[in-house]
């Protein structure tokens, strides 16, 4: 009886895969690496409000053609 | 065997955020660019739906309070959708929505619509279209 997973899986980063989910609604979308925009390098919230996480993590960007929204960022909490 | 009975959280949760972010030029992390909705909404639970939509922050939240369009747009959304954040910091103004488990985390083309919506009045009022004559 054979197993009926694949040996090996493909781990894909998490920008990608909402990248995908912007792609499947119709829009021009591209992942970028880890660090290589300067939004990930300065802080995440503004700090106006008491409760915003004090430990994320940055899963990279996508940038956007064609819309106001210049670039997508994805955190995780802790 | 004992239980530790004050356990320390620690490590990365499954909780992701997309921030759709907005570069200006200047002042991105002015408080002018500071909103969030109150929303009037109805029914509980599963069924709670948002009726209309009223923005509180600075001056981007008065023109968003004016946009009768982007009002529409969200009271057609799903509550949990309809709670939007909008914050400046340095790197650009930031839109958001709440923290979501990876299994639910994806775009809606109606929520990208919205948040596209609040993104031109951003870029509009740092940088307002010449006037007509």
């Amino acid at each position: 009886m054979h197993d009926t997973e694949s040996d090996t899986f493909h781990p894909v980063n998490k920008n990608e895969e909402f990248c995908e989910s912007l792609k499947k609604i119709g829009l021009d979308a591209k992942a970028n690496q880890i660090d290589s925009d300067d939004a990930e390098k300065e802080s995440y919230y503004s700090k106006y409000y008491p409760h915003t996480p004090s430990m994320v993590t940055n899963h990279g960007t996508i940038t956007l053609k064609g819309t106001n929204i210049d670039v997508v960022q994805i955190i995780q909490k802790g | 065997m004992t239980q530790d009975l004050n356990p320390v959280s620690w490590g990365a949760q499954d909780r992701y955020q997309a921030h759709f972010i907005v570069k200006i030029l200047v002042g991105c992390d002015s408080e002018d660019y500071l909103a969030r909705p109150t929303l009037q909404t109805k029914g509980h639970f599963a069924s709670k739906k948002v009726t209309g939509v009223q923005w509180v922050g600075g001056e981007l939240a008065d023109a968003l309070n004016k946009d009768d369009a982007l009002s529409t747009m969200i009271t057609k959304l799903p509550y949990e959708d309809a709670q939007i954040f909008v914050e400046p910091t340095k790197g650009g103004v930031r839109i958001f929505g709440r923290w979501k488990d990876s299994h639910d985390f994806a775009m809606t083309k109606e929520l990208f619509a919205v948040y596209d919506r609040i993104a031109l009045a951003i870029k509009n009022m740092s940088c307002p279209p010449p006037i007509k004559s």
